[in-house]
């Protein structure tokens, strides 16, 4: 009966005394375990609710969590064996801010196992799917917050973003994926996969309803001591600032007429030709666009730098699960056996190789010419954006070369659509620049986002495009009817 | 090509195993992203540049003092252990009786 309704609409009825929070809850709850058979978003659906009023925006309303965020005695597993049993006895700030501002907890959500990965397939309770195509994927890591809000079930959830891991499945989705500026929002209680470039970022199915959650969410928190002092500023109120005029630009190598031109892959093509014609509605609106070029070589190294910087730090991230202080304990007759034990047992294997290429990363002989010059690429881009972002306010882009991929599909994981069209939105997290996806079209049936990225500590600047954007292009509130 | 033997010793080092099969998979993924890297080692200038290793600097950021504050029990720390005895974690022996 409330499927498919914004944070707005939801506010409304509740001040109006047309619904109340048990019934959100319940409405949501139901839904929540229908579609749980047929896409999977949740790892633990909860079946009552816990709720104080409050006067918040977000009161009473129902989201659900990415299943790597710490929950007070609720089962957390960062969707890993390793991890199968583990009650947190601490919430993450996160939860925290949520619970005050009077939102409701209505599950903890599939990801890929301990966020790594973009498929949404390495959970260990199974794989998501995309609700607009069941045989596609949602892509991940943050799959099932995803898609419980491209199902219509809550009206946002949370997630976290280390590469694209919330902007591009929000792309495949067809709702909105927001990662503010890096340090805007609280980690702690968040479980590290690759400290220098993780955020927590959230879902919502239009840009006003990401302002509500943001400006809930951000601040200055003395648990993490990378977090940024409050700004002071209302993003909701700011999303109606003069944008009129702002410069934004495109990358050539990226998605430039060219890339479309040169390419025999329609579905590259379709989808680019999308995100033409949605420019020049942009340009008639009053926004200025040009395009930019960056050497093609570096973004080609965009995603074996990601790799290469990802997986070091998280080797040693994760090196603290061993199955001796929480976790399903291991056999052996010593501490290491009863530790090497559980490791070979918890992890997939999809995350050794991960964890086995970031060992061999961070070795004395490679660090060199693997670590430290991925982190100079890093260098390298994150410069080059700063350069554009002094005459430009912010970069459009596709987030990818079509719309979610099947399950059988495979990449050419060396040409150029892999290399940079899939990948190049880790830039985002590369400068913690604030960075949201929103949809503007479908091709074969499914839904394509585009991608803007902006200057950081910025935050309202680059909501307020995209809000503006969103009018434009009309996509706003979408949700997949399915079963309806 | 890396063989599988190293393979093993850096699984080994961070403590698992990985099945035969899974040892070729990651020879062959090992192959297809090394090739990868050496496109950044081609980079021009790329010796030059300083690594980065956070988004930016943070003004913000400063050690906290020291404060006095709520921590977990002894009780919560073990709630997720499987093996206790006597308010701590249990463990094998960990001083061998021959040493």
């Amino acid at each position: 009966m409330y499927r498919g309704k914004s944070i707005t609409e939801l506010r409304s009825l509740l001040d109006s005394s047309e619904v109340t929070a048990e019934e959100l809850f319940s409405d949501a709850n139901t839904l929540a375990h229908r579609f749980q058979e047929d896409y999977n978003s949740f790892v633990t659906i909860l079946d009552t609710m816990k709720y104080k009023k409050r006067d918040s925006l977000l009161d009473g309303i129902c989201y659900a969590l990415k299943d790597n965020f710490s929950t007070n005695g609720i089962l957390t597993t960062a969707s890993s064996n390793i991890l199968k049993d583990y009650v947190p006895v601490y919430d993450a700030t996160v939860v925290r801010k949520l619970k005050n501002a009077g939102a409701i907890l209505l599950g903890k959500t599939v990801l890929d196992e301990l966020a790594m990965g973009g498929t949404g397939t390495t959970g260990h309770t199974g794989v998501v799917c995309n609700p607009w195509d069941k045989k596609r994927m949602i892509g991940g890591s943050s799959a099932g917050s995803c898609a419980c809000v491209a199902l219509g079930i809550v009206p946002f959830s949370i997630g976290s973003d280390t590469g694209d891991s919330v902007r591009k499945p929000a792309a495949f989705g067809g709702v909105v994926g927001f990662k503010p500026t890096y340090g805007r929002i609280s980690r702690y209680g968040l479980f590290a996969f690759a400290s220098s470039l993780d955020h927590v970022a959230m879902f919502t199915r239009n840009v006003l309803d990401a302002a509500i959650v943001t400006d809930v969410l951000k601040g200055k928190d003395p648990h993490d001591m990378t977090t940024l002092a409050n700004d002071e500023k209302n993003y909701v109120s700011l999303l109606n600032q003069d944008v009129k005029g702002k410069k934004l630009f495109y990358v050539k190598e990226i998605c430039g007429i060219d890339v479309m031109e040169q390419s025999d892959d329609l579905e590259l093509k379709e989808t680019l030709a999308r995100f033409h014609e949605v420019l020049d509605n942009i340009r008639k609106e009053g926004f200025e666009i040009e395009e930019v070029s960056i050497r093609k070589e570096l973004l080609e190294a965009i995603y074996p730098s990601y790799m290469s910087i990802s997986c070091a730090e998280a080797t040693s991230n994760n090196s603290n699960l061993t199955g001796i202080l929480f976790g399903p304990r291991g056999e052996g007759d010593t501490i290491e056996e009863i530790m090497f034990d559980a490791r070979t047992k918890g992890f997939s294997e999809f995350i050794k190789r991960r964890f086995v290429l970031g060992s061999y990363i961070l070795q004395k002989e490679n660090q060199e010419k693997l670590f430290l010059n991925a982190q100079r690429v890093r260098r390298m881009l994150v410069d080059q954006m700063n350069q554009f972002f002094q005459k430009y306010d912010a970069m459009i882009a596709p987030c990818s070369g079509g719309p979610a991929p099947y399950f059988d599909a495979t990449s050419e994981k060396l040409s150029d659509r892999y290399l940079i069209l899939e990948n190049h939105l880790a830039i985002g997290n590369f400068g913690g620049f604030p960075s949201i996806t929103l949809p503007y079209g479908f091709v074969q049936d499914m839904p394509v986002g585009l991608n803007i990225t902006g200057r950081v500590c910025e935050d309202d600047l680059v909501l307020a495009i995209a809000s503006h954007i969103e009018e434009i292009t009309g996509m706003k509130d979408l949700y997949c009817k399915v079963g309806e | 090509m890396i063989e599988v033997e190293k393979l093993k010793e850096y699984a080994h080092k961070l403590m698992f195993d990985m099945k035969e099969e899974e040892y070729q998979t990651l020879q062959e993924e090992f192959s297809t992203i090394l090739k990868q890297m050496d496109l950044i080692g081609k980079i021009e200038g790329i010796g030059d540049v300083c690594p980065m290793t956070f988004p930016f600097p943070n003004p913000d950021a400063s050690l906290r003092e020291d404060e006095v504050g709520d921590y977990l029990t002894v009780g919560e720390v073990l709630e997720n252990s499987k093996h206790q005895i006597d308010d701590q974690v249990k463990v094998p022996k960990v001083v061998r009786e021959d040493v």
